[in-house]
């Protein structure tokens, strides 16, 4: 083999220019026909709002490495700088797709749906336009507060992300122009729903209706002209933690703070009058290229209250109901269930609620000793937290540790962090340095023969509400070499020392990279030997360098790799003689890909694992993340089958290509094919056919219709 | 039967311990939970005399902890022992009550010998590995952070046994002060350890070769045991793996190191100190093979736990490694074989009759043979201060599997075997510390010693075979001798005395002879 040079940078991808790649792969389902119309809408709202997100932390932080002088290259060698005017440019083209797509494609069809979005107010008829004044002057005016600006009123502060509409204001019989500014409020309904008229329902948006009636709020002055514009500010969370004494109070500050972050985008209404845009330009500050004119209304996050309209559900994807998981049928004992053998759950196909039950059900079980599970982002009134606070009161030891560190969640994680402490439980408020990214819940029950411990691991977060679209997977044991692994992982996690040695389980940011980096080049070593060698993986992103470059060996050297990753990929598919072995896929569909899955061919004895990390730096090094194998023969070939309705799906997915662009499959020969479809269809099948079992066992003897011979 | 769950914690001079097990049926000993905490105590107490009031908080924080730990377990017994940063602090008793206050946890304090002896335990219930290891001369060598304890097994019974002031900890901290650079570090560990080594060496060792070492540590064990799959009886490596390994301490960075064994970097030095010691050790024994079988004090709480409450079958005979170790000491100081061998007899005898009249056990039973053991072990210093050079040989010797009172109990018979018996308010205005309880006890067997000294005065072994019987108030000593016991008589009839006192009980000496 020759001598390559693995990491050379023209082998890599940038992550940020990989991720709006992805944002396009959503967009793409938005513009797809063969989508309910109403799905389109929601994709399309989807990409407005991962696009804020990637503005608040990633686009910003590249800011603060300008800023701070930071000229270090990236895999794929650009610098900070550079990235950022690649970045501007890439933005700049997916927002006018979204509208584009929004205009010339959502709108008409909706009209022709029976629904018409009134863009501008100046298009109201008379009657739309007095129903519109009264809503002005009954639900908006009384909780708007309009702000002027003049010599002795500063340029008021205007919220991260909050929709505005700025004014050039005239004094009656002066001739400066002031600016004012109002927000659109956020606690009323973006869409205002007019009278219904020969069957076509209409609507129209907040800022319009706020715009029409500008006037009434500046009584003293003539309006000049009205726009909408919306900031977004640098928002990444970055706190020392070494500093913070009380990491607690510390994100509530942070919190405060992040409101009066540097502007690092502006959106304006396209045909803005300049002279309002030069005085929002001055005062926030911020450069042209990241001014973004914006052909029609501004954030289309509104999209999803619009998919929330009652009727139209014909145009809506029928709704998947998560279906019973056959090995825990509803009041069943889960300890017993498990006793009998491990039991995988494939989420959200099928239900969460065993996971629930498996808290609720230890909680107040007179056996159980302790609870133990770590907790990242939760949803709002969980009925985990009921569970475990229930826990405590019952008097069990129950350690929750609450990542507070999850992303634009904190606020919501301190109150019921402090619900639960309250409740009597041990909380540990994350570890100093690290993200606590694992999913896994410890049951330790007290039976019989000695202490028997119940290890839930998972691939997604303890969320009753995202397990409904998020599609992850989970395990529940009671292996006793997994029950020890458990029992250590929470002994580090309140801060003691690590155990000699695991088991079985694998730990971020310990091992977990090097363990990986073992497996991949394990491959490699086979298919040197010529002994067959292959890798799944599924994923949500890949970008570490280490994991790609041992991937581009094991490629070099024959192993044949397919790979699932739904986000950002730095990997490049198609080079000469170092990553022609390598496929790579991804899959935008109704539910949120989110399991991380890898397999490894092994000689033959394949192995394969879930796990909480993706292939990203951040996951090995900076969090604790759990990776853990999957043993039992049944459970093994459930997942081998998941991996391979994935790499069969003809209509979601979409193939990397040499060039760095992604493509959808090539259709022709092959019958079309949804994953997701395929997964939905099957967990119904079995739920009934489970059911069936049930009747028919209890309702029929099963005669014995032959002698059995000895 | 019921399963019993059982904590066993661990105050090192390094580091906090616990682990909890369960205990089901016989020979079951499951390990289901383990945490420890790093809090260097020793630095303190090995530098300053006491713990600082930091440590003694975060002491008492994790010590709270832990207690919360076994609640949630339920478990039914806990022990929890002190070893060297506890017994060194000046203030022992102030901090063993302040803990208790504060924690609820009763510590109870290991003296050197009892803790080795725990270590030694717990290697001896790994069983097979261990019976096979010991058919060779073999040296266990436990490395503490306060001192190393080296002791020698031949004929799988223990011979010798040695502690050295060469603890990690400690040597750390002479390293500190001696602000040595990195690399004399080795050297400077080297000439402390052989120093110190050769003089053990000339005592014990002479020419002979040690071919087996068994490794107790904190530091360099757990890898060890890692490497082998966490599997004890697989951890056995030849020398030259260890000098690999040594290459390996000194030529890489700290944090390299770290990661290779998987341990954290703060740790790194001491397992450089361990191995250093480990390597200068070996080598003065000319050593072949290490077995590091990974066992922490805890497992030895444990096991020394379920022995005392009848939840294990005995796997080795301890007691008799107490008795050998006895034995060398009494031929190091040229005691007589025979007349000790005459002497536990006739005392055993009398021991076992009077069994309803003492009230005292098996344990006294063994003080009392030691004691006959070691009864004449001062006449090698002199034979005019024999009471009192005895007592000090004893009490300065380390006898492995006693508690410094037990040791106090035993040098005490030995000494008043031979001087005038005193009082209990005398003996403590002579400032030693002994409780009413273990006076009483030296009492008793005193009082047994002497007689039974008192039957062999010539020192020619005339009263083999002797039988005793308890009849209401008269103990009657039947002899089987053909040969004159005038001399004896004489003795016994001086030395009935204090045996009158103690137990209210007439011996009478009978001959029998047999024509």
């Amino acid at each position: 083999m020759s001598e390559n040079n693995f990491r050379n940078p023209a082998y890599y991808t940038n992550r940020e220019l990989s991720w709006i790649l992805f944002d396009h792969r959503v967009l793409s389902e938005a513009r797809d026909k063969g989508n309910p119309l109403f799905e389109r809408l929601k994709f399309l709202s989807i990409t407005a709002s991962n696009l804020d997100e990637f503005f608040m932390v990633r686009v910003a932080s590249l800011k603060d490495m300008v800023h701070a002088g930071y000229e270090k290259r990236d895999i794929a060698g650009m610098t900070p700088k550079e990235q950022l005017e690649a970045l501007s440019e890439a933005i700049h083209k997916l927002v006018d797709l979204q509208y584009s797509t929004y205009n010339r494609g959502l709108v008409p069809q909706l009209l022709l749906n029976g629904l018409k979005v009134i863009r501008r107010h100046e298009d109201l008829s008379q009657e739309e336009a007095a129903f519109v004044d009264q809503y002005f002057e009954e639900n908006v005016y009384p909780v708007l507060t309009p702000m002027a600006v003049d010599s002795s009123r500063p340029f008021p502060l205007i919220r991260n992300k909050s929709l505005n509409i700025g004014a050039l204001v005239r004094k009656k019989g002066d001739d400066v122009l002031d600016f004012a500014t109002v927000q659109v409020p956020s606690v009323l309904a973006r869409i205002v729903e007019l009278p219904q008229e020969d069957g076509v329902r209409k609507v129209i948006l907040l800022e319009e209706v706020i715009e029409r009636n500008i006037q009434k709020l500046f009584l003293n002055y003539e309006i000049v002209c009205a726009h909408p514009f919306r900031i977004m500010r640098n928002a990444d969370l970055s706190i020392d933690e070494d500093e913070a004494a009380d990491l607690l109070k510390e994100i509530e500050k942070q919190l405060k703070k992040r409101q009066r972050g540097e502007a690092i985008r502006l959106e304006v209404e396209e045909g803005i009058d300049k002279r309002l845009l030069k005085i929002l330009r001055k005062e926030l500050g911020i450069e042209e290229q990241n001014i973004y004119a914006i052909d029609g209304p501004l954030d289309l996050t509104f999209l999803m209250k619009m998919y929330g309209l009652d009727g139209f559900s014909h145009l809506k994807a029928p709704k998947h109901e998560p279906q019973p998981v056959p090995r825990l049928p509803a009041g069943c004992d889960i300890f017993e269930e498990i006793r009998k053998g491990d039991i995988l759950l494939h989420h959200p196909y099928q239900t969460f609620t065993p996971v629930v039950d498996f808290i609720r059900q230890a909680s107040v079980d007179p056996e159980v000793l302790a609870i133990k599970q770590t907790l990242y982002r939760v949803s709002g009134n969980s009925p985990i937290i009921a569970a475990l606070a229930q826990a405590a009161e019952n008097g069990k030891q129950v350690s929750v540790l609450v990542e507070l560190k999850a992303r634009f969640d904190e606020e919501n994680n301190i109150v019921w962090a402090k619900m639960l402490e309250k409740a009597g439980c041990h909380v540990i408020y994350g570890l100093v340095g690290l993200k606590t990214h694992s999913k896994i819940t410890l049951v330790v029950r007290r039976e019989e023969d000695g202490i028997r411990r119940y290890v839930h691991l998972g691939t997604g977060n303890y969320n009753d509400a995202t397990a409904k679209l998020y599609t992850d997977v989970g395990l529940l044991t009671c292996s006793e070499t997994i029950g020890e692994d458990a029992t250590a992982v929470f002994n580090m996690l309140s801060g003691y020392s690590e155990p000699l040695m695991w088991n079985k389980l694998s730990l971020a940011p310990l091992w977990l990279k090097n363990r990986f980096l073992y497996l991949i080049g394990r491959e490699k070593e086979y298919a040197k030997e010529g002994r067959p060698a292959r890798i799944v993986a599924k994923m949500n992103a890949l970008c570490d360098p280490d994991i790609i470059e041992a991937l581009y060996e094991a490629s070099a050297a024959g192993v044949k790799i397919d790979l699932i990753v739904r986000g950002i990929c730095c990997l490049k598919v198609g080079i000469p003689g170092v990553s022609e072995n390598i496929t790579v896929r991804s899959l935008v569909g109704t539910f949120l890909e989110h399991a991380r899955i890898f397999y490894f061919e092994n000689d033959e004895h394949y192995e394969i694992y879930c796990g909480s990390a993706d292939w990203m730096p951040r996951n090995l090094e900076r969090r604790v993340e759990i990776l853990f194998p999957v043993e039992q023969e049944e459970l093994k070939e459930e997942l081998l089958h998941i991996l391979h309705n994935q790499l069969r799906d003809t209509l979601k997915a979409q193939v990397l290509c040499a060039d760095g662009s992604y493509e959808r499959v090539d259709k022709r020969g092959k019958e079309s094919f949804s994953a997701q479809e395929a997964f939905c269809e099957e967990a119904a099948a079995l739920a009934m056919q489970s059911q069936e079992e049930e009747i028919s066992s209890s309702r029929t003897f099963i005669p014995e219709m032959r002698h059995e011979e000895a | 039967m019921a399963i019993k769950t059982f904590a066993a914690i661990d105050v090192g001079s390094f580091e906090l311990s616990m682990k909890i097990f369960e205990f089901a049926g016989k020979n079951s000993i499951r390990e289901i939970d383990r945490v420890s905490q790093r809090i260097a105590l020793g630095n303190d107490t090995y530098e300053n005399g006491k713990i600082s009031l930091q440590r003694m908080d975060e002491l008492c924080r994790t010590l709270k902890e832990f207690s919360g730990i076994m609640k949630t377990y339920r478990v039914d017994d806990y022990r929890a022992y002190g070893t060297s940063a506890i017994r060194e602090t000046e203030n022992t008793t102030i901090v063993l009550d302040q803990i208790e206050q504060r924690t609820g946890i009763r510590l109870e304090v290991l003296s050197n010998s009892e803790q080795r002896f725990l270590d030694y335990k717990s290697v001896a219930f790994k069983g097979e590995t261990f019976g096979k290891i010991i058919e060779d001369k073999t040296a266990i060598v436990d490395i503490g952070g306060g001192s190393i304890q080296v002791s020698l097994f031949d004929n799988d019974a223990l011979m010798a046994t040695q502690n050295m002031r060469l603890g990690v900890l400690r040597i750390q901290e002479r390293l500190n002060r001696l602000n040595a650079k990195s690399g004399q570090i080795e050297g400077l560990i080297d000439e402390m350890v052989s120093a110190q080594m050769s003089i053990f060496k000339k005592l014990y060792l002479k020419d002979r070769t040690i071919k087996n070492i068994i490794l107790v540590d904190d530091y360099l064990s757990p890898w060890v045991l890692r490497k082998s799959g966490k599997d004890a009886s697989k951890a056995i490596a030849g020398v030259d793996e260890y000098e690999r390994m040594m290459e390996v301490l000194r030529t890489r960075s700290q944090s390299q190191v770290a990661a290779l064994m998987g341990i954290a970097e703060e740790r790194v030095p001491l397992v450089f100190i361990s191995a250093v010691i480990l390597k200068q050790i070996a080598m003065l024994m000319g050593a072949e093979k290490i077995w590091a079988p990974g066992v922490a004090l805890c497992d030895g709480i444990a096991y020394e736990y379920a022995e005392k409450n009848k939840l294990l079958a005995d796997v080795h005979d301890f007691e008799k490694d107490i008795i050998a170790c006895a034995t060398n000491i009494s031929k190091r100081y040229m005691g007589s074989r025979k007349r000790a061998e005459t002497l536990e007899s006739i005392t055993l005898a009398i021991f076992d009759s009077m069994k309803k009249v003492h009230g005292l056990g098996k344990r006294e039973r063994l003080y009392l043979r030691l004691a006959a053991i070691l009864h004449d072990c001062g006449k090698y210093i002199s034979m005019v201060n024999l009471a009192e050079d005895s007592y000090n040989i004893i009490m300065s010797t380390e006898i492995i599997g006693l508690s410094h009172m037990e040791r106090a109990i035993v040098a005490n018979v030995v000494r008043f075997n031979h001087s005038p018996f005193v009082y209990y308010g005398q003996l403590n205005r002579e400032g030693t510390k002994l409780t009413e309880e273990a006076y009483l006890v030296i009492a008793k067997l005193t009082a047994i010693l002497r007689l039974a000294n008192s039957l062999d005065r010539s020192h020619k072994q005339k009263l083999k075979g002797i039988k005793a019987l308890l009849k209401d108030n008269v103990l009657v000593l039947t002899v089987n001798s053909q040969e004159d016991i005038t001399l004896e008589r004489g003795y016994f009839n001086d030395r009935a005395d204090l045996f009158q006192e103690v137990f209210s009980i007439q011996p009478v000496l009978k001959q029998r002879k047999q024509f």
